[in-house]
Formats: structure tokens, sequence, C-alpha cells
């Protein structure tokens, strides 16, 4: 039994597919994203897909800042993710609202509307701290796996 | 009986374990095409080991229906083909994989779901015929629809059905969702079409529509090894050939619309496949 | 008194008293119970009949009067109800076609034919059997729905006297009429059941009285006057040429060499098409849609179009081998891809049945034309199965159609949550059209691989069953198309309208796991006579020298895949469930999403018809031109 979760889990890990949400930033951090994707970076070296549709996806990358009109959606998509599922918030306005966050109509970081897993600092962050958020994670996941007990909480 | 206890057992083995290596094997060569380094060669399975464990979430039961009519259908027709049997039936029965697929799609309420069912009933149309019309020539020529007796024919079958090879390539290409025919459903359509006719399987049950579309995938390559059955050797380098060429093809072309898809895939289907025929009738 | 004239007396007559004492006794009851009953003796009858084919009988008269005598009197009487309608209508083309046929009848039976011509009337072998099977159970079957959905329609549309005794007389007296038209072996005898068919036709189309109805009722008569004119023309040459009139006796061999004897037969068959409404003659079969959903029902599956196919098959012998056999094929073929072509443009549900009733009935007569063995076996099948499957469908688009007010495609989406045992039912009359091990397809492979050699036909076949499968998955899918409605709550329906659908979905399924047993016991003795080596049963397998259709292993395996199916379905429903993907904007709602000012606004995603391809306005004329062109080849090259 233990085999075979073992067994689940370095799957999952080998295999996180992503959702990208743009909550309204400024297309920094998403070129960034992207630049992932490209030759240079390889994130299909470690399975990684963008996929565009939550129904397919493991993990979602969220950047930009929550506003009034966007949370819906974002907790939409959320709730449309199979479990197991992470949320990954990237850059500034991911993490806090970044320069925006006095605004009228922010609702601040991503933390405010979804459980976030893993915050990439930066404006906007490299390719490489992304690829590690992503990576840090994965290992949240399997050791949350591990650990029967707080199984049923995530 | 053992012997065809064993061969159902190699089809319904074969089928996921050489489709996905066969997967495995295009991800990692359209990486290079790209410059990249891309996946391990067991990615496609890491992925439906994956989707398999994963939460099931249903947008409509009858979808769940469909996706194990599909997985049904087309492991049947693998087996089938395994154990020799009439190849015109084969086709049927991988048709109803195919529909349930569609019927599926258009059992959810999202319009990405229905442009991708309806995108794939064309790609459907498309095809089917061409498929059809391979087959006759094989009859034509052999005097057979049965596996039996075309494999045993005594000729590689690609010197007397050239142009029907080609014609099966387009079917191919279509079938294996490769540019520029990946209308219903692509990992690179996100801003057309979500997932297209896949958009709203999740979780499990797209691990069944994946492992299914395997079953395809080398059915479509053991009727492509039909054109040279003669010696394993030819069978492998034809079989190696056409699969490099599919892959090139998809890195080298864009995807078109429905409208070019089917005006070029009959128009020029169905030409050669009249030319093949009509060489095979009088000769 | 012998038992088999007993039975077909029953068969032909029963129907008829049935239809009088449904005009005279007028109330609701008496004429459910007069229509039960009468469908309860055909059934009876029919079913006595199996044990006793094939068999002849002379029967020369009937209650001591001369049956010719009676033909006679009658045929001349249908010719005068004919020709008062022309005249009541003021239309030409009935009015003239009639004089015609008048003249022409004449002339035959006053002038040509001296002394007895037939010695053996009635002629009962096993496609007069299976004909007299599908007209007796799915007509009758029909009959039963047609009483809760008149009902209904009356209600409806607040007609008042009730016209109900005057439509099920012809309903009724269809059936009968049928029943006369496939167990009599005299031309003359069938002559006269081929303008019953026509003038009860012309009456059911008509029925509503409003103005389509009555325009497109004329059109069928004037139309199927032609084939009636065409058919006597047929009788008459045949006459010459053979010197009898029995139709057993007519397709005797050698005989395929003369010029005129081919005319004669071919002008049989054009007679044929325009009963089977093969292109050019659609138009009448499309204009039938007006009439109450049973009505469509009777003429597309077990009656009427019908006709057509079993005359054809009768004749098929008799020009084997022949340029007529090979254009048969050809314009059968051209039939069946148009159809479907034609069906794909169409989002209104009765125009798609109209449709592919059309381009089946094309592949069938494609059969015919290609005359081997394999190719009529195909046929046949296809003509059992087509004709319960049909039933089926259009039973079911008339109980949705009064449910739901629309006969539209794109408004049965989702149907599944308000009638979800019809919508199964429907989507199971579906997958019988179109996927294996069910019968349809069992024959459709059998017709593929038995044309293989004919190039023009296979090309048209290949493309046409493409075509079919788009229009059928289209459709099933729509139906199917509701989100998670939670706990399974069967619809409401009359009692009869369950004891039509029922019985159809069950048999055609039931059917197709008997296709062997089928094959064997009605339809190999029938070819035995003209053809050889065909199929033969080997462990569930059918199997001939080159293909094999593993019926019944693909029916137990398709069986396990289905439970297997039905697990995972119920385990489902215990799944999250989710709505569907509407880029993170869902509301809750089926279609809808949050649009500006958080309103719920619709996503509309129709189906696609293709209209630009496949739609009726652009193909009509081009299919008309096809089909007028291969009809004139047909009688041209039998000159």
């Amino acid at each position: 039994m233990q085999a075979v979760k073992r067994f689940i889990n370095r799957m999952r890990s080998k295999s996180p597919w992503l959702l990208h949400f743009d909550c309204g930033s400024c297309n920094g951090c998403d070129i960034e994203i992207l630049a992932c994707l490209t030759p240079v970076y390889d994130v299909e070296r470690f399975g990684i897909i963008n996929v565009g549709n939550p129904f397919h996806a493991d993990v979602l990358l969220v950047s930009g800042t929550v506003n009034h009109r966007n949370k819906k959606v974002l907790t939409n998509l959320h709730a449309q993710m199979p479990s197991p599922k992470l949320v990954v918030a990237i850059g500034a306005c991911g993490l806090s609202g970044g320069i925006f966050r006095e605004a009228y109509n922010v609702v601040g970081g991503i933390h405010k509307v979804l459980p976030v897993d893993v915050y990439v600092p930066g404006c906007p962050p490299k390719p490489e701290a992304i690829i590690d958020g992503v990576v840090l994670g994965l290992q949240k996941l399997q050791r949350l796996h591990e650990q029967p007990s707080v199984e049923k909480e995530a | 009986m053992t012997r065809t206890a064993i061969l159902i057992a190699c089809g319904l083995i074969a089928g996921p374990i050489l489709g996905g290596l066969v997967s495995g094997m295009d991800r990692i060569l359209t990486a290079r095409m790209q410059s990249r380094i891309g996946p391990p060669l067991l990615q496609p399975f890491y992925d439906v080991a994956k989707l398999l464990f994963k939460e099931s979430l249903v947008v409509n039961v009858w979808q769940v229906f469909c996706a194990y009519c599909y997985i049904a259908a087309s492991s049947i027709a693998l087996v089938l083909f395994f154990l020799q049997s009439d190849l015109l039936l084969i086709l049927f029965v991988q048709a109803v994989g195919a529909v349930m697929l569609v019927v599926g799609a258009l059992s959810s309420t999202s319009p990405y779901s229905h442009i991708g069912a309806h995108r794939e009933l064309l790609q459907i149309l498309s095809y089917e015929p061409l498929l059809v019309l391979v087959v006759v020539g094989f009859y034509l020529e052999t005097g057979s629809f049965k596996l039996t007796s075309i494999y045993a024919w005594r000729e590689p079958l690609l010197l007397k059905l050239p142009f029907l090879f080609i014609v099966l390539g387009y079917v191919l290409t279509i079938k294996l969702r490769k540019s520029p025919f990946d209308l219903s459903t692509c990992h690179h359509a996100h801003q057309e079409l979500v997932k297209g006719l896949l958009t709203d399987y999740s979780g499990p049950f797209l691990a069944l529509t994946e492992i299914a579309h395997w079953f395809e995938v080398i059915l479509l390559l053991g009727i492509c090894s039909l054109f040279w059955a003669t010696n394993w050797f030819g069978m492998a380098i034809l079989l190696v050939a056409t699969y490099f060429l599919e892959v090139l093809v998809d890195n080298i072309t864009s995807r078109m619309n429905w409208r070019w898809m089917l005006s070029y895939v009959w128009g020029v289907g169905l030409t050669l496949s009249l030319v093949n025929l009509i060489w095979l009738h009088q000769g | 008194m012998d038992m088999r004239a007993v039975l077909i007396a029953l068969l032909v007559l029963a129907p008829l008293i049935g239809a009088v004492l449904c005009t005279f006794l007028r109330t609701q009851a008496v004429r459910s119970a007069i229509v039960l009953a009468t469908g309860a003796i055909l059934v009876v009858s029919a079913a006595f009949l199996v044990p006793l084919t094939p068999f002849k009988l002379s029967l020369a008269s009937v209650f001591g009067l001369d049956l010719h005598r009676i033909v006679q009197v009658a045929d001349f009487i249908l010719l005068l109800i004919i020709l008062y309608y022309g005249f009541k209508h003021r239309h030409l083309a009935i009015i003239a076609l009639g004089l015609f046929q008048v003249a022409m009848l004449v002339t035959l039976e006053f002038f040509l034919v001296s002394g007895p011509t037939v010695y053996e009337r009635v002629n009962c072998d096993q496609l007069s059997l299976m004909m007299v099977l599908i007209i007796s159970i799915v007509g009758s079957i029909i009959c039963y729905q047609a009483i809760p959905y008149m009902r209904e329609h009356e209600h409806h549309y607040q007609v008042a006297p009730s016209r109900q005794p005057r439509f099920f007389f012809v309903m009724l007296l269809f059936l009968g009429a049928m029943n006369g038209l496939v167990l009599f072996n005299d031309l003359t005898v069938i002559y006269f059941f081929f303008e019953v068919t026509t003038l009860c036709s012309f009456l059911l189309i008509g029925h509503d009285r409003t103005t389509i109805a009555t325009q497109n009722a004329l059109r069928a008569l004037w139309m199927n006057s032609a084939g009636g004119a065409a058919f006597i023309l047929g009788i008459l040459a045949v006459y010459r040429e053979t010197g009898t009139l029995e139709l057993q006796n007519i397709l005797l061999p050698g005989l395929a060499g003369s010029g005129i004897y081919l005319l004669a037969l071919a002008l049989l068959c054009v007679a044929a098409f325009i009963k089977s409404a093969q292109f050019p003659f659609q138009s009448w079969l499309l204009g039938a849609m007006v009439a109450p959903t049973p009505v469509s029902a009777l003429l597309h599956s077990s009656t009427m179009v019908k006709v057509g196919i079993y005359l054809v098959l009768r004749l098929a012998p008799g020009f084997a081998g022949t340029f007529l056999s090979q254009s048969v094929a050809v314009f059968g073929a051209f039939s069946f891809l148009a159809g479907a072509a034609l069906a794909v443009g169409q989002s209104n549900g009765k125009k798609v049945l109209a449709y592919s009733t059309i381009s089946n009935l094309g592949l069938i007569f494609a059969c015919a034309g290609i005359n081997t063995a394999e190719s009529m076996i195909a046929a046949m099948l296809l003509l059992m199965f087509h004709a319960v499957i049909k039933a089926l469908l259009f039973l079911s688009v008339g109980a949705i159609e009064q449910r739901i007010a629309s006969r539209d495609i794109e408004d049965m989406r989702g149907l599944y949550a308000v009638m979800p045992v019809t919508a199964l039912i429907t989507v199971t009359g579906v997958v019988m059209m179109i996927m294996p091990p069910f019968g349809v397809l069992l024959s459709k492979w059998m017709a593929m691989e038995a044309a293989a050699r004919n190039l023009y036909v296979i090309i048209m076949i290949a493309l046409a069953s493409a075509l079919t499968v788009m229009y059928w998955a289209r459709w099933a899918g729509t139906l199917m198309s509701d989100p998670f409605a939670g706990r399974f709550r069967p619809e409401r329906q009359p009692v009869l309208t369950w004891l039509a659908l029922g019985p159809l979905c069950a048999g055609g399924a039931a059917l197709s796991v008997f296709a062997p047993w089928l094959y064997m016991g009605l339809i190999q003795p029938v070819l035995s006579g003209s053809y050889t080596a065909s199929y033969i049963l080997k462990a569930g397998v059918l199997e001939n020298a080159y293909g094999a259709f593993a019926i019944l292993p693909m029916c137990a395996v398709a069986l396990l895949g289905l439970v297997v199916a039905v697990v995972a379905l119920k385990r489902a429903f215990k799944s999250r469930i989710v709505p569907a993907y509407m880029s993170g904007l869902q509301t809750g709602q089926p279609f809808f999403f949050q649009g500006p000012m958080n309103q719920p606004v619709k996503a509309e995603a129709r189906n696609y018809y293709l209209d630009s391809i496949f739609g009726e306005k652009r193909l009509t004329d081009w299919v008309n031109l096809g089909g007028g062109i291969l009809l004139t080849l047909i009688l041209g090259g039998a000159l």
C-alpha cells in the first residue's frame, strides 16, 4: 500500500501540468513564465506542460494582483481543478498586490482568495525562480502525502 | 483456444505499452526538432499514471460512460487486429470509439467542447472514406478483407498501392492529431480551443481517453505495417520512416481550418485513391 | 377451408374490416379497441404464417366471386377516385396520369389479355413473409402509438368534430393493402394494391387539411400516379414479352437479352424508385412531413417506401448481369450519398430522418443492383433493420415533438433532463443505426464488401457512410447535452407510447443478435434459387471466402463493455460534479456565463450543419439533376 502511494506521488511529481492565470499583471511575469517553455529552459524536461484548462491542471500559476472583478474567476478556476492541486503566486503583485495594492479595486495578494502553497518573489521573477517555485511546490505536495494525517486537510 | 487467448492478451498489453512508447518517442523527437531536450521517454506513462489517481471531476456523468465506451471500442479494435479479423469490421469498431468520444464531448455544455466535438466529426468525415478506400485497395489486390490473407500476401503491397499509402498518411496525420489537422484538440491551441474535444474530460477519464488513443495509434500503425508485410526489417523501416515523417510534418506546418481540411483531404485523397484503385482494377 | 387461404384473407381483409368499423363506430374507446384488435389479429396471423411458408395458392375466387373480376372492378373504382381528387383540386398532372392509367388498364384487360393468365395468384415465400412480419408487427405498433398521439394532436389543434375515424380508416387500410401487395403474385393485383397505397398516402398526408398539407398531398399523389403509370406500362410490356402476369414467372432466365423485356423491368424499377422517393422524386416524401408523426413513421418504415424495395428485390434476378443492373447500383449509391449529404445540412429532426430514409433505401437499391448473393443478403437485412429502427426513431421524435413543441435538433439540446427515457431510447436508436454489432452496420458491412469491386459504387458508399456517422453522432450528442440532473426520474407518457417505443427498441437490439439465424431462416432460402455461394455461420461468426463478421462474439463483448460503462456511470454519480469550463466565468447554470454587470449571458454553440456545403438550397437542384441523369441512363441503357 505504502509502495503504491509512493509510486503515485512520484508520478505526480514527474508530471506537473500548469495552468497559468494572469490576474491583470503588467505581463512582465507572464513573459517570464512563457520563457520557461522556450528551448533555453525547456520545462518539458521535467514533464511540465502548460495546459489551458483547469480540468487538466495540477498547478495553478497566478501572476498579478487580485481585484474585485477577477477574484471570482480565480476561485472558479481553482474549484475546477481536480485535487491534489497547488497554487503558486508569481511576482510582487501576486505576493502582496505590489505597486497596485492601494488601488481602490484591488483585493491584494493571491493568498487573500486562495490557499497559496509557494510564493515566488521578484518583479518579475526569473524563469529559474519560477521553475524552482514549482519544484518546491511539488516537494510540499509529496511531504503532505507522506503524512497521512495532513492529507485530509490538503 | 490458447492461441486466441494469448493474442487477445497481446493486443490488450501491446496497445498501451507500445502506444505509450511511441508517444514518448514522438515527444522527444518533436523536442529535438525544436532544439529542446524534451521529456523522458516514459513521460506519457507518468502523465497517465498521475491522471488515473487524480480526483474525478465530472461535468456530465454521460461523459464518463462515453470515455469507457471509447476505450472499450479502441481496445476491441486492436484485439481484433491481433486476432487477424476482418479489416473492414475493425474500422467499424474503431469508428465506434471515435464517435463515442465526440458524443461525450457534446454531452458537456461548454462551447469549447462543442467546437472541438464538431471539428472532430469533420475530421472523421474527412478520413473515414479514405480509410475504407485503403481497405478496398487491399481487397482488390489480395482478394480478401481478412488480415490473415493480407499478411500472407506474397509481395509488399506498397509496390501496388503506393498512392493509397500516401492516402493512409493523411489519415494517420488526422488520427494522430498532428498539424495541419490538429483542429479538434491539441496541446498548442489554448487561445482558440482550450483543449477542444477533451476540455471537459478530466483526471482518470482523461487518462482513459489517452490510453484509448494509444490503442488507436497502434492500430493505425498496424494498418501501415500491412504495406510491407513480407519481412520484419522492411516493415520496421516503413513504420519508422512513416512516423518520422508524421512528426516532421507536425513541426513544419501550421494548423489549418476545417474547410481547407475537408476540401484538401477529400480532393487529394479521393483523387489518389481513385487513381490507385483504377490501376488495381484494370491490372 | 385451407388454413393458408384463411391467413391470407385475415392479413388483407381484417384491416379493411377494422377500417370500415372505425368509420362507423365513432367513439374513442371503441375505436381504440378496434385498432388494438386489428393489430393483434395481424400479428397473430403473421406469426401463424411462419411455419407454413413457403407456399403457393391459386386462390381463383373469394366468397364465390372471381378474384380477377373483383380486382378489375376495384381497380377502375380506385382510378376514378384518384381522378375525382384530380378534378376536385384541378390538378392537371393527376388527371392526365389518371386517364393514362385508365386507358392502359383498358388496353391490358380488354384487348391484350385473353384467357386466364395467372395460375398461382398467391406466392408466399420467405421474402413475402419477412415483409408481412414487418408490416404487421411494426405497422401495428405504429397504429397503437397513433391512438394517444392523435388524441393529443386533435386536442392541441382543437379539431372538432374529430377526424380520427377517417385517419384510422386509412391507416388500417394501408396495412391491409401492403400485406396484399407482398403476398400476391398476380401483377394486376399488385398494381391494384400499389394504387391503394398511393391513395392512402395521399389521404394521410393531406389529413390536417391545411394549405401546405393539401399541396404536399397533391404532390405525393401526382408523383406516385406517375409511378403507377410507369408500373402499368411496365406490366403491358412484360406481358407482351413473356405472355404471363405472374411475378415469379416473368423472371425467366434467357430473356435478359431482349430490349423490350429489360425496358419493362426498367419501367417497373422506375415505379419502385418513385414509391421509395429516390432522387429526383424525393420531394413527395419530404412533403409528407406535414402529416401527423405516426403517418411519417408508417410511410418511412414499414409501408409505402418499402414497396419499391420489395419490387426491385423481386425483379433483381431478372436483370442480373445486365447494364440495367449496373446502372441501378450506381443510381442507388448516388441516392445513398445525396441523401446522406442533405441530411448533414438539416437541423430539423424529421427532415434528417426523412433524408436518412431516402439514403438508406438508396443503399438497398445499390445492393439490389450489385446483384450478388452477398449484396442481396445485405439488402434484405438492411430492409428489416431499417424498418424497425426508423419506426422507433420517428415515434420517438413524435413523442418529443408533442412535449417540447419543436422538431428542431437544436431545441432538443439537453432533452435528457426533460424526458430521460425517451432521450435514451432515441439515442439507442441512433446507436443502432451507426454502430457495430447492430444489424444496420452488419448489412452496411456486407454491402461494402459486396460493392468493393464496383469502383463508383464503393466510393459513393464510403463517402456516404462517413456522412451518415456525422449526422447521427451529432444528434445523439445533442440529446445528452445536459449537466448532471440529480436522480433519474422517468417522464410520464401514455402507456401505448411506451408499448410502442419499448418493443421497437428491444426488438431492434434482439434482431441484431439473431441476425445470423434470420439470415439462414429467411434470406438464404429466397436466394438459393437465383444466387450461389455466400456466408456460413461458424461459432457465431458470419464468414465467407473474403470476409468475416463476428456477430455473436461482438455482441458478447459489446454487452460486457456496456456493463462496465454502466457501472462506471453509476460510480460517476458519486464524483464531484462541477459546471463545464466557461473560462472561469461559469454561473452554475448550464450554458450561461457571468457577463458584464454580473449578468448571466448565454454561450451559444450550435451544431455544425455546414449549410454552405450541404444545405438544401445549394444541393437540391444538383442532386435532382444527377438523379435525373442516372434515371435516363437506366431507361436508355435498357433499350
